[in-house]
């Protein structure tokens, strides 16, 4: 996946704003644990190698000092909210250090019944950006290193959160490249396309990251793990990993979030999020649907209307 | 009298997902009125268009259909009330994917058919049947059956005759 | 005198090989990323990187057809695969890291049962390893007893030499075979003088006081602190060269089909289910916690050896962060 925007200039973005954010984290944190509001915060947390935030769940009032937020804390925490993940949610009321695309996803998943507003504390963070797939962790942000999906957001000060730490500070331009891949794709003929997705899907090795890391992939049992009806050959196969994708494309279509861990996770580099991508921009043309900050109780495959577009129908 | 049926050198697998109440019923009124219409098709009943996984088109495709037509009640006729609401939705989102994954939508067919309409059945049968015949068998899904990683490649002439005996 | 071969006559060695009729796999440029994979001119090797998959692919594929099935009025007809079929192949670029695991797997493929799909590939294979002049911090070769220029697992084992081209050691027999077949290629220098090897950060680890912690600390704490993080992919166990568990499945109709060895993971949810339904390891720390015992005890219990390399690749791979290296250190703390 190419994640270097065509300029040779790169434009450092100031993270030094970060630093007041993860103050703040860590106030708050410490706040809700000691004050025994939350059983545990759901943050970022370094790791062994230099510069690495990994998730981490904090449980003790101590230890909120490990808490913090840099452009290396590219996970989507909403993950450890879902069934999927039950474990934690069984330690109690949870406090949750959101981004902008993460809060999207609680939307969702909120909208889907599957969180209540009113159980979790959301501490969201005012965020420029994170890292792209593939950027060392001690790397400085900037218009070469942030993440495509950055590139284009328009949730860096996310509204509906218990609070919001930071500030954002000014960002350069940003070449939106995820936008342009994906009207370059569109411009190709179906055999283009073809070739192109066969190609990418060839590398794929069915470690199923992107649906692990997904928060709206919940389901106790995934369509394509049982064999009786086999929907999806299992094997890592071009024609295995073709179903896979298009299934799982589907089954996100009207809820994905946006978040782009998916594509984060693939150790093989498939640039998944322009499959999530078009899906939402289809469901935006058709019914004016987006996933959004606020829950939604139905999503646009989960509900119709008398006049819904027919015109593909004989 | 019958017209001599013409004879063709490729025969498309027409796969289509119909249900029970209207198109399922139309196709049954076509028959009992004597229609002709290209076998090629084979009709695989739900009891709605609602119940038709997308999943279930992609795997026609990849077992060896050419084409693939979905029919149901038209809007608002539904058994079941809102069935084909929500089907229309699907649909409209998953042609889409297809299509951005590189498959021709021209293969893909949709219609709503009541149980009144023998004839319309006829009508859109035919004109997929013809149109796929037109495009050919569909290589795609079937060349990538055939597709194997390079660690499990073994170029010897058994595994060949093997796999070109599955699909 | 050692020998050496320059950088041009590698790419020949490449080229010749192929001519040959062998396969050559190698690091190649795909995409993104360097994998090993059949290299069809000697100038498609690109060294330098370490390959985003491991070398394992070579003798346990991603995917392999074990057998072939049809049924008819006769009955069923049932095809083994020809392993004599395999092609005969010339593993070259693999780095110690890579080329140290397919001994560690030689156990478990050969003792209560001899994976031919496995040894015959492992027969037909020479492998020509690598040392490594750079490394990241997530490389821990040393930690576990390896090195940037480990020899173990090669036939023949290049170093880069300062100024170009690379010094060349026979470790095994088969690599004397191949040295042998080709010596217009390779020069006999007095002195070489090597480039300096990579310094991947990190002791050596006391794998023996790793096992003794695993065996005393089944129901530690840690692991629900580690490894609730594990989001249960197949990342890990898929780039890792020592990693070796598979899924038998059946594909095709009732009529005619394949049956396939496919990848498995111990991460994966269903792992351990059962066809009564019970899963013995139905929480994500109890699945984690597996993969560190198999890899630092287990193993070790049964075939007297680490069935790690330390080549990184988890760590870098892991959606959440989790790391193999940290937690090793994180054990040596202890008492």
């Amino acid at each position: 996946m190419n994640n270097t925007a065509q300029k040779t200039e790169t434009t450092v973005i100031d993270a030094t704003a970060y630093a007041a954010t993860t103050e703040a984290i860590r106030t708050e944190a410490a706040k809700l644990l000691t004050e025994g509001k939350v059983a545990a915060v759901v943050g970022y947390i370094p790791g062994r190698r230099k510069g690495t935030a990994i998730p981490g769940i904090v449980t003790d009032p101590e230890q909120a000092k490990d808490l913090l937020f840099s452009p290396a804390c590219v996970n989507n925490l909403a993950l450890y909210l879902t069934k999927a993940k039950k474990e934690v949610s069984k330690k109690g009321r949870l406090a949750i250090v959101a981004k902008g695309c993460d809060m999207r996803a609680l939307a969702g998943l909120m909208g889907e019944s599957q969180l209540k507003r009113e159980d979790v504390v959301i501490i969201g963070v005012a965020c420029a950006g994170v890292h792209g797939s593939g950027i060392h962790p001690a790397e400085p942000l900037t218009s070469a290193t942030i993440a495509r999906k950055c590139r284009e957001c328009t949730v860096h000060e996310p509204t509906g959160a218990d609070l919001v730490c930071g500030k954002v500070p000014t960002l350069p331009e940003l070449i939106a490249v995820e936008q342009e891949e994906l009207a370059k794709l569109e411009a190709m003929t179906p055999q283009e396309r073809w070739a192109y997705w066969k190609e990418q899907f060839s590398r794929c090795v069915r470690c199923m990251a992107c649906r692990q890391v997904c928060p709206f992939c919940y389901c106790e049992q995934c369509l394509c793990d049982r064999n009786r009806p086999q929907a999806v050959d299992s094997s890592p196969r071009p024609a295995g990993n073709m179903g896979w994708h298009i299934v799982r494309a589907m089954h996100l279509a009207g809820r994905c979030a946006g978040c782009a861990e998916c594509e984060r996770a693939c150790p093989m580099d498939i640039p998944l999020n322009l499959l999530n991508r078009k899906m939402a921009q289809e469901l935006k043309e058709l019914y004016g649907h987006e996933a959004g900050l606020e829950a939604k109780e139905k999503g646009p495959l989960a509900e119709y209307k008398e006049d819904d577009d027919q015109s593909f129908i004989k | 009298m019958h017209a001599t049926k013409q004879k063709h050198d490729f025969e498309p697998k027409i796969i289509a997902f119909v249900c029970t109440w209207c198109t399922y019923a139309g196709a049954d009124l076509a028959g009992t009125s004597r229609m002709q219409y290209p076998s090629n098709v084979r009709v695989l009943k739900f009891p709605c268009t609602g119940r038709i996984d997308p999943v279930f088109i992609l795997r026609a495709f990849q077992k060896g259909a050419d084409g693939v037509l979905v029919s149901g009640c038209h809007p608002g006729d539904c058994h079941y009330m809102a069935g084909n609401f929500h089907a229309r939705r699907r649909f409209a989102a998953f042609r889409k994917l297809l299509e951005f994954v590189g498959v021709d939508l021209n293969r893909l067919q949709f219609s709503w058919v009541s149980a009144a309409e023998g004839g319309k059945w006829v009508e859109v049968v035919t004109e997929l049947t013809e149109r796929v015949r037109a495009m050919g068998p569909m290589k795609e899904f079937k060349e990538l059956e055939l597709e194997e990683c390079w660690s499990g490649k073994i170029d010897t002439a058994e595994l060949e005759e093997a796999y070109k005996a599955i699909t | 005198m050692p020998k050496t071969i320059t950088e041009q006559n590698l790419r020949l060695l490449i080229d010749s090989l192929i001519k040959e009729g062998k396969r050559v796999v190698g690091p190649k440029q795909a995409g993104t990323m360097v994998l090993y994979e059949p290299l069809t001119a000697g100038n498609e090797l690109t060294l330098g990187t370490l390959p985003r998959r491991s070398a394992k692919e070579a003798f346990f594929p991603v995917s392999e057809a074990i057998l072939s099935y049809e049924k008819s009025k006769d009955g069923v007809k049932i095809e083994d695969v020809n392993t004599k079929a395999f092609p005969e192949t010339v593993l070259l670029g693999a780095l110690p890291c890579d080329a140290a695991a397919p001994q560690i797997l030689d156990a478990v493929f050969s003792w209560d049962y001899k994976d031919e799909f496995f040894l015959e590939r492992r027969r037909r294979t020479t492998i020509i390893g690598l040392a490594c002049t750079s490394c990241d911090d997530a490389c821990f070769c040393t930690m576990v007893g390896l090195s940037p220029t480990e020899t173990r697992g090669s036939d023949l084992f290049l170093t880069p030499l300062q100024g170009g081209g690379y010094g060349c050691e026979v470790v095994t027999e088969k690599g004397e075979a191949l040295l042998a077949r080709f010596p217009q290629l390779f020069e006999e220098k007095a002195e070489v003088k090597l480039v300096a090897p990579a310094a991947p950060e990190g002791e050596k680890v006391d794998l023996a006081k790793v096992k003794a912690w695993l065996n005393d600390h089944f129901e530690d704490g840690m692991w629900e602190e580690i490894a609730t993080r594990c989001a249960g992919c197949g990342a890990c166990a898929f780039l890792c060269p020592a990693c070796h568990c598979f899924d038998i499945v059946d594909e095709g109709t009732e009529a005619k089909g394949t049956r396939r060895k496919n990848w498995d993971a111990c991460g994966f949810s269903k792992f351990t289910n059962h066809a009564s339904g019970h899963n013995p390891r139905d929480v994500q720390n109890k699945r984690y916690r597996n993969r560190v015992m198999h890899k630092f005890k287990y193993y070790d219990d049964k075939f007297g050896q680490t069935l790690c390399t330390g080549c990184g690749r988890c760590i870098r791979a892991c959606p959440v962060g989790i790391d193999i290296a940290a937690i090793l250190a994180e054990i040596m703390k202890y008492e």
